[in-house]
């Protein structure tokens, strides 16, 4: 066949590509080396002068990004460990499987900023119902939003709370997908429970357990909608995310030049990261 | 090692229906202990269900199952010291080739000493010895396969080794090796194997007995020998033997006669009380030859097509619209044409309604 012919085939599917994924990449390139800002909102090119920013005065990047990588690897390890564990839990023949599966992925079906508030409302130090009962059992009310280092936590609690179901569903689906075989030969083997796990379950799990994570590695470290309305990045910037400072710097401030240039920049480290903690995970997890 | 006993066994995989469908029709039997079993029958009569009750996989839903006259029909497969091999090699990927062989001893919670005493032995046997070190998943399938029933031989105690189909994934070769391999080891530690398959040459080349099933139900119980040359129902005559046992309907003729067609056919069955109908003439490819001429016992046939298999050729040929095939030396001239076969009366077996008389 004509090369032009299978040009043609393939021009639908590149045209949307383009469109959807290189232009934007492209775009926001080109915007990181101009100075657009709400008094100059032009593409006038100015080099790297805004990478130079970045990298040599703007420490409040790199924290908000060291911040979301303590947030995000919290959040996913903590929303692994519950996920598998409740997978687990109503993969072999229990009394209500069926309720107890729904019941597990409701958080997931909420819509995340509504939940938010309601979970502020919760953690509200002198309105919420959480330091009214701890006050009723003796306890001092503990300062869930203002505290810099509890306000971290608190924002940890929501995003696991919110998240763990789609780990839960992913595992399970991966735990009703593993052969029966295994399983059997280590009960005629005489394993206890536990060894099945470490030395049967664990690692048949273990590719399913890395797509998952990292899937979630890549949600979780665009965490956004939380912070906004939990603490707005708050107190002070102790729960400020990358994304969140992004959003700050272009869409508050109109520094949208510079918000491209962060952008850019996130979006390097994030394709490095990743990258480098799938094969850590595959290393770790999957012996080949 | 154990002799075990199955009693009065059936199993229904849908017990609370109306009309429950049995996988496995009551039955009773006794494996004895050091000996070897192939459980042989086509796809879904009924073998593995058979093979997963004795090693506790499946509870029955009737009958007993005895290990050296002790019930354990009621025992977990943990409780019951059973070794059971699988169709695919089941090893533990994370170990390597010792632990996989030690796991079974370190849930039992043997001593080092012994461990190391019954690996050694088992690698040794299963020639292993040099990969001890090796992470299990990088041995081949084969070599895999081997750790599978290495796990159930390490245990001296092992009731028995049940085996599940377990060289389907290995090569011709190799398969022929195991299967020695399997017997030299069943001569050595004197283990109850007992190995399910649907394929008649592994069953003949293995076992001690073979047990033929169909439809959840045991036809036939027997030596090789047994089953190639008097199988007790037309369908061990189909199954076993390649090609299938030839089987014509017939009439008896007089007290030891029937006939193909218009042609009188000796057998040396006691034909005098026969008052049935349905009668089935049956005898082996194997045991027809060319004749010179026409004679006692003999048929004149239309030859369809002749097959070389390099150390026999498969005549196929037709008699009054009835297809007859037989295993002919390949150095034995054949005519064109039409050619005279013989059909020797003590290799004739008469089935009246399916059954051997």
């Amino acid at each position: 066949m004509n090369f032009k012919h299978k040009f043609v085939f393939l021009f639908p599917g590149l045209f949307v590509l383009i469109g959807i994924l290189i232009f934007p990449i492209i775009f926001t390139i080109r915007l990181s080396l101009s100075g657009w800002n709400s008094y100059t909102p032009e593409m006038n090119f100015i080099g790297i002068t805004n990478y130079i920013r970045l990298f040599t005065d703007d420490p409040r990047f790199w924290e908000s990004f060291f911040r979301l990588s303590f947030l995000s690897v919290t959040t996913v390890i903590l929303q692994y460990i519950i996920g598998f564990a409740l997978a687990l839990m109503v993969w072999r023949e229990i009394k209500f499987k069926r309720f107890f599966r729904v019941i597990f992925l409701i958080p997931m079906m909420t819509t995340p900023v509504i939940m938010t508030v309601i979970w502020r409302t919760f953690f509200h130090e002198s309105l919420g119902p959480l330091n009214d009962l701890l006050g009723r059992v003796g306890v001092e009310p503990i300062l869930w939003l203002s505290d810099p280092v509890i306000a971290k936590f608190t924002v940890i609690i929501v995003e696991v709370w919110q998240w763990t179901p789609f780990m839960f569903l992913l595992l399970l689906a991966g735990l009703l997908s593993l052969p029966k075989e295994p399983f059997l030969a280590a009960a005629i083997d005489g394993a206890s429970p536990f060894r099945k796990f470490v030395y049967v379950t664990f690692p048949l799990m273990a590719p399913i357990s890395i797509g998952a994570i990292i899937i979630r590695l890549i949600e979780a470290s665009k965490i956004m909608d939380t912070v906004f309305v939990l603490t707005s990045g708050g107190p002070g910037t102790s729960t400020e995310t990358s994304s969140f400072y992004i959003y700050i710097k272009g869409l508050r401030e109109f520094q949208m030049g510079y918000a491209a240039t962060l952008s850019f920049t996130y979006l390097v480290i994030m394709i490095i990261s990743l990258t480098i903690i799938a094969k850590v995970l595959t290393k770790l997890m999957i012996k080949e | 090692m154990a002799k075990i006993q199955l009693s009065n066994i059936s199993h229904s995989y849908n017990p609370n229906e109306l009309s429950p469908t049995y996988a496995l029709n009551p039955f009773s039997m006794t494996w004895e202990n050091g000996k070897r079993y192939a459980i042989l029958g086509p796809s879904g009569c009924g073998k593995t269900t058979m093979l997963n009750i004795v090693s506790g996989l499946v509870k029955p839903t009737k009958g007993k199952i005895l290990f050296d006259d002790i019930d354990v029909t009621n025992l977990i497969t943990e409780q019951r010291n059973i070794a059971q091999v699988f169709q695919f090699p089941v090893i533990y990927n994370t170990m390597t080739v010792y632990d996989n062989l030690a796991f079974p001893l370190k849930c039992r919670n043997f001593s080092k000493e012994k461990i190391d005493e019954r690996v050694n032995s088992v690698s040794d046997t299963l020639k292993l010895s040099s990969f001890l070190n090796y992470p299990a998943r990088k041995l081949t399938a084969d070599q895999k396969q081997l750790i599978s029933l290495g796990r159930g031989l390490v245990r001296e105690d092992v009731a028995g080794v049940l085996m599940d189909e377990p060289l389907t994934v290995i090569d011709p070769d190799l398969k022929f090796r195991l299967r020695r391999s399997l017997k030299e080891i069943n001569e050595q530690y004197k283990t109850t194997l007992v190995y399910v398959t649907h394929d008649q040459n592994e069953a003949m080349t293995f076992a001690d007995n073979i047990i033929v099933m169909d439809q959840g139900e045991i036809v036939q119980v027997g030596l090789p020998k047994d089953l190639f040359e008097r199988p007790k129902t037309t369908f061990v005559g189909y199954f076993i033997g390649s090609p299938a046992m030839n089987l014509f309907e017939t009439e008896i003729v007089s007290s030891n006669e029937v006939n193909i067609g218009s042609i009188k056919i000796k057998t040396n069955t006691d034909l005098s009380k026969v008052k049935n109908k349905n009668i089935k003439l049956g005898i082996r490819s194997e045991f027809i030859d060319i004749a010179d001429n026409q004679s006692n016992n003999t048929i004149k046939v239309k030859i369809n097509r002749i097959e070389d298999f390099g150390n026999f050729k498969l005549l196929t040929s037709t008699i009054q619209n009835k297809m007859i095939k037989s295993k002919i030396d390949r150095e034995k001239p054949i005519s064109e044409g039409e050619v005279n076969l013989y059909i020797p009366p003590e290799k004739c077996c008469v089935y009246v309604d399916e059954k051997l008389i």
